[in-house]
């Protein structure tokens, strides 16, 4: 009955009218939670089924969703819930596994890097261990796998190999017979991500071309560079897909362009969990209301409240003094700082109230 | 008497009691979610269990323990959870069921007109006259601020009646009905409102009073008496300690602009002058949704409620080195000097005048 509750239309509005709430069947959590972590309705449970290193400071962590999970498609995130120190945190990953294993055993893998500075990364690495629940959203993200056989180009940095690792199970699987390629850059061997699963591929999969390059021990060479990409045989008629630091990416974008690969031809993306601004950074920042699809410079220590009402936005408010959270509203990335004991944020999904938050850096709220 | 500190002594108040807020705060964590998650899963099994018990009540012992269960799990839920969560106490956690801004508790009232009328009006202008109409609830005279008439002779049975029905008093609270009768607003400026209490009355009228009744026809006069049994306690309950929490004695009034350009200490001030707190064990705490700590209360708005009983001592500490009052008493002696007082004041002055012992 609890899971019907969420479809069925007229019980659902029962629901809302016994215990006045939009997800009703989430009034009973707290005590299934208790009973059972997987059998709650808030979110949807995942259980961690064990945690491997996979290289330096990185680890996989093997999540089994709860049955009504939705599944994804091979270069997807999730948000992952997780509860530090009572605070719900949201981070994003990309699954690292393929479609096909969790169809075959309802798993998926999440390989993440520690950051440095990072609260989450850090905290899932040492506090995460096989049988923990922690919750997971529906899988979004539009790094698709192409639709026809055409030779293809991946370029990856560091944690950003993960979609690729996702992409080319999946294409294996397939029996994919146009000409893949790899470059993928590393510091060092012991940050080689994937590097059994990328192995293993080269070896079964003839159509996979592997290149790993190490920047720190292989020299100035190991950096992108045209020679690599001249290597690719047919590289204009490829499709390429780009994923990893900031860095990286505006380099390789540069160098295909030379090459006269056209835009259209390439497909990026990169999440890594968001870290923390410098504690020096200059309050003021770029303020980005998402609902409105709106975005205003703010400068000083304008709060956010009068940042959206100079942007002619009319967010709910009361006192404007830090003390009846009127104004609370979700935050969805970026870091603020609250006036009152002058402490910043996390720099995550969370709550915030607009009159004492001042933004540190570019901040995006629900608005 | 109006307590009188000058500008440093405003500016030391509000640096002491802002030191014991960030130290609180820093320290707020999985402590304070584990108290919170411990409270509602309490509230759960209680409802539930006051809701399986309920039919079985046609046997005397079970119908007592059954609108116990259902009561208490009411209180527990618009005092400890409710109230609090909807002041923002626990928005630190990011729980989107424990958010300020979109939590619906179990009561006539919405959860929007309480935030505010309550969150907004009542704690930013504490007794603020004209501007706080929790002040005495707008039906009761509580002070010289409100001219006598002849029916006020009467408000004893008046407020014998909001506590019986206080949650529909609540809700409607803010419809301002003494400013329409004055024809300062009209009733179709308060559509909306109307509207929104209309659609949450109905909700929780047939939850408790048609729907459950229904649900185990053969005994639904024994449930349906029950579950009003179960909201006049919570009714009765929560009107207690509301008026235990403000109208002791004598609060200190304030003008709309006297607050103009308040500084933190003078709202500091504002807020430890008109509250008082009662004593009592873990339990009383509890079940007021720890109210009983009014000051810390309106002090500190958004802390974990808990957290007040903790801190109440360096709150207290703080008071008297300022020469403010602390206003704290058993429960049974701070509730008599409110029905003194709902007594005298529906006196003429003149009479009251005469009164042996003054309340104030
Ligand atoms: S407007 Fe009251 S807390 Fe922001």
């Amino acid at each position: 009955m609890l899971s019907t509750m969420n479809t069925r239309a007229p019980l659902r509005w029962l629901g809302k009218q016994l215990f006045n709430r939009e997800d009703p069947g989430a009034f009973f959590d707290p005590l299934l939670a208790a009973l059972n972590p997987m059998w709650v309705r808030g979110y949807v449970p995942a259980r961690l089924q064990d945690v491997v290193d996979e290289a330096r400071d990185t680890r996989s962590f093997h999540l089994r969703p709860s049955p009504r999970w939705q599944g994804f498609e091979a270069g997807q995130h999730v948000n992952i819930i997780v509860e530090a120190n009572g605070v719900r945190h949201h981070r994003t990953f990309t699954i690292a596994s393929s479609p096909r294993q969790w169809e075959r055993d309802g798993s998926i893998t999440l390989t993440i890097k520690r950051l440095p500075g990072g609260r989450i990364t850090n905290w899932m690495h040492d506090n995460l261990r096989g049988g923990e629940i922690v919750g997971v959203s529906e899988a979004f993200g539009e790094f698709d796998l192409p639709e026809a056989e055409i030779p293809l180009l991946y370029i990856a940095g560091g944690s950003g190999i993960t979609p690729v690792l996702s992409h080319l199970a999946t294409l294996a699987n397939r029996d994919f017979r146009a000409p893949v390629t790899l470059l993928y850059y590393v510091r060092s061997q012991a940050d080689v991500i994937g590097a059994e699963t990328l192995y293993a591929l080269a070896a079964r999969w003839p159509a996979l071309t592997l290149k790993i390059f190490k920047t720190e021990e292989d020299g100035d060479g190991a950096l992108l560079n045209d020679r690599h990409l001249d290597a690719v045989p047919g590289i204009r008629a490829r499709q390429v897909y780009l994923c990893g630091p900031k860095g990286l990416m505006d380099l390789a974008g540069n160098l295909l362009s030379q090459f006269g690969i056209r835009e259209s031809q390439i497909q990026s993306t990169f999440f890594s969990a968001p870290s923390a601004v410098a504690a020096d950074t200059p309050l003021g920042g770029e303020v980005t209301f998402g609902k409105s699809s709106k975005s205003v410079e703010s400068g000083g220590d304008a709060p956010l409240l009068e940042i959206a009402e100079a942007a002619e936005l009319k967010p709910a408010y009361g006192c404007r003094m830090g003390i009846c959270h009127q104004c609370s509203c979700r935050k969805t990335s970026g870091t603020v700082v609250n006036r009152l004991t002058g402490k910043p944020s996390g720099p995550g999904e969370e709550t915030i109230q607009l009159c004492i938050s001042v933004p540190q850096g570019p901040v995006t709220v629900d608005l | 008497m109006k307590p009188q500190l000058n500008e440093q002594q405003l500016n030391e108040l509000a640096k002491d009691l802002d030191a014991i807020r960030d130290e609180v705060m820093a320290d707020v964590g999985e402590r304070d979610a584990k108290y919170i998650r411990r409270i509602i899963r309490l509230h759960r099994t209680l409802e539930i269990g006051g809701r399986v018990m309920m039919p079985f009540g046609f046997i005397p012992p079970v119908f007592a323990a059954a609108v116990a269960s259902l009561g208490i799990a009411k209180i527990i839920e618009n005092m400890e959870i409710g109230h609090n969560v909807m002041h923002g106490q626990y928005d630190w956690m990011n729980d989107p069921s424990l958010h300020s801004q979109t939590y619906e508790w179990d009561t006539v009232c919405t959860g929007d007109s309480w935030r505010r009328t309550h969150n907004y009006e009542h704690h930013t202008y504490t007794n603020v006259i004209g501007k706080d109409r929790d002040y005495g609830y707008a039906v009761l005279r509580l002070s010289d601020d409100v001219k006598w008439n002849p029916l006020h002779l009467f408000q004893f049975a008046n407020y014998l009646m909001l506590s019986v029905f206080f949650q529909w008093g609540v809700g409607l609270h803010e419809l301002e009905s003494e400013r329409i009768r004055r024809r300062e607003i009209k009733l179709s400026d308060k559509k909306a409102f109307l509207k929104d209490f209309f659609r949450k009355g109905g909700r929780q009228a047939f939850k408790d009073y048609v729907f459950f009744p229904l649900l185990t026809f053969p005994v639904f006069p024994v449930v349906l008496a029950g579950n009003v049994s179960a909201n006049l306690i919570r009714n009765l309950w929560s009107s207690t300690v509301i008026f235990c929490g403000h109208f002791t004695e004598d609060a200190e009034t304030f003008s709309e602009a006297s607050i103009e350009n308040e500084s933190r200490g003078q709202w500091y001030l504002r807020q430890l002058t008109g509250s008082s707190n009662f004593t009592g064990s873990k339990w009383v705490h509890i079940l007021s949704g720890h109210l009983s700590h009014q000051i810390e209360h309106h002090v500190f708005p958004d802390m974990p409620a808990h957290r007040y009983r903790e801190i109440a001592p360096r709150v207290e500490a703080i008071c008297h080195k300022y020469g403010l009052k602390y206003n704290t008493g058993s429960f049974g002696r701070q509730y008599w000097t409110v029905l003194k007082r709902i007594g005298q004041f529906s006196l003429p002055d003149r009479v009251r005048a005469r009164l042996p012992a003054q309340v104030a």
